[in-house]
């Protein structure tokens, strides 16, 4: 915690924020104007360059936050904590953008803007799922509570999200297998890895801002100052 | 544990009024549900089984949420926590309680939807199984989830939020299952969707009852 | 899902712009949270 208050500004994150700004214009300008259209899917196949980029992350963001959570059961360091809430909340807001560009996509592709596949589906659940933890999370006010309480429902979310694939996706098996579109030449997937690292570099700097905003609020929760101890209790 | 069992079904027993009322709840929903639809009988027959399991799952917050009503009393929580006894025995006691209570409640729909949507089925013992998997599917996580809730303000909000994104597949298998012995299952896919239930009840049984002791430590 | 899908470049426009908005408004709210919290820790800092 103290070395946390004693580096003034971090740098670290702005850094991988920067070079996951410059990755994502790169990838994002091949994706758009110097990638071919794809053969059946035609221009709506550059929605895929930063879809599938977001999706990886979203899993990537999640499964952090389940083993931060492990880490705070066990540990109960309120490091955890904070990364879990950080990596929380960053992964709800690419779930978020997942479902929005899962239903633009849908919509040229097969006429409606929600198709009940199993991906999109899984990712409007977890989405949910989580907005509960963030919510529980604003609830309660001990923080330790608060820590275990979201950690193991952060555990509990996690283990459904398979079955709920799997559910979902035998539930929808009478509906056509969809395909994705195939992404075999080097030319498709060159924006998508680049933008895949950029969304890596941008959301691990996310991360780790908001887990030292995480870090700060407790640090001032734990020991507030008499005075500021009622202005603390409006802004939390 | 069976003496943790007992108290709870004693519990339960003291406050059946409120599972009267809670049985009116849902037997409210399941009449609403149909407006939703119109009066036309093979749209509601078709749907019957989704509409009983909404109504279960909207009744079912409310007697969980209820269910740490007593413990929260006098904190006799704190209490239970001081006796020699593991967590986990208490939450196993309160889970089953809870699970008994949604399966009669889940019981005593049936004859609502099957007067209201006129949707029977002939074979009884095998809704009772699906019913037991899928009450047993919200019950583990659902208490879970009430002993974090009962404890904080605006439980009622937050019960829900928690639970119905986390039991949507135990959800999707009871009202497949329930849909395939009314409306007849022409595929044999009943089992398939029977053991998705099951394996759903056996992950959040184990997994649930290794957390609980973390939840209400202090 | 015969035949090409033409057009359609309101929809990758919408996905990038919505995408890039999103992640731009997080992150300068983010780091305006952060300099608000920074400076709020500072100032308690320096009053006791």
């Amino acid at each position: 915690m103290l070395e946390i208050a004693n580096n003034r500004f971090p740098r670290t994150p702005y850094y991988l924020m920067g070079i996951g700004v410059v990755l994502l214009l790169v990838g994002s300008y091949y994706g758009l104007f110097v990638a071919p259209p794809e053969r059946y899917m035609g221009e709506v196949q550059r929605i895929m360059y930063v879809h599938v980029p977001t999706a990886w992350n979203a899993l990537l963001a999640i499964t952090f936050a389940f083993v931060c959570a492990i880490a705070f059961l066990m540990r109960s360091d309120f490091k955890w904590d904070a990364r879990m809430e950080a990596a929380i909340e960053v992964g709800v807001l690419l779930a978020f953008l997942l479902c929005v560009q899962g239903a633009i996509w849908a919509k040229p592709t097969w006429g409606v803007w929600w198709d009940w596949d199993p991906r999109l589906t899984t990712t409007a659940v977890l989405l949910f799922a989580f907005l509960g933890i963030l919510a529980l999370r604003r609830f309660v006010d001990d923080p330790v509570k608060r820590g275990i309480w979201s950690a193991v429902a952060t555990i509990i979310a996690y283990v459904d999200v398979p079955i709920v694939y799997f559910s979902v996706r035998w539930w929808n098996s009478l509906h056509q297998l969809q395909s994705s579109p195939d992404t075999v030449s080097s030319q498709f997937h060159l924006p998508l890895r680049v933008n895949a690292f950029g969304v890596l570099f941008l959301m691990t700097g996310f991360i780790m801002l908001r887990a030292r905003l995480a870090s700060l609020r407790h640090v001032s929760e734990v020991a507030p100052p008499p005075m500021l101890a009622e202005e603390a209790g409006e802004m939390a | 544990m069976i003496a943790a069992l007992r108290k709870e079904l004693l519990l339960q027993w003291r406050t059946r009024a409120q599972f009267l009322a809670v049985f009116v709840f849902g037997a409210t929903a399941l009449l609403l549900f149909s407006f939703a639809i119109g009066p036309n009988a093979a749209d509601l027959r078709k749907f019957s089984a989704g509409f009983l399991w909404l109504g279960l799952l909207l009744s079912s917050t409310l007697t969980l949420s209820e269910s740490f009503h007593a413990e929260m009393e006098n904190r006799a929580m704190e209490g239970l926590l001081l006796l020699p006894a593991d967590p986990r025995v208490l939450y196993y006691g309160k889970a089953i309680a809870n699970w008994l209570q949604l399966m009669v409640l889940g019981i005593a729909l049936v004859p609502v939807m099957v007067v209201l949507y006129d949707a029977g089925t002939t074979k009884i013992p095998m809704l009772l199984v699906v019913i037991a998997l899928g009450a047993a599917g919200l019950s583990a996580p659902g208490t879970l989830y009430a002993a974090m809730t009962a404890q904080v303000r605006s439980k009622q909000t937050l019960l829900p939020l928690l639970l119905f994104p986390l039991i949507v597949p135990a959800l999707l298998a009871s009202v497949k299952a329930t849909s395939l012995l009314i409306l007849g299952d022409p595929m044999g896919s009943l089992g398939s969707w029977l053991t998705l239930l099951g394996a759903f009840d056996a992950i959040y049984w184990a997994l649930c009852g290794l957390l609980y002791g973390r939840v209400v430590e202090e | 899902m015969t035949g090409v899908v033409s057009g359609g470049w309101g929809f990758v426009w919408a996905a990038y712009a919505i995408t890039g908005g999103a992640l731009l408004i997080y992150g300068v709210m983010l780091i305006t949270r952060l300099r608000d919290e920074w400076s709020r820790a500072a100032g308690e800092g320096s009053g006791q």
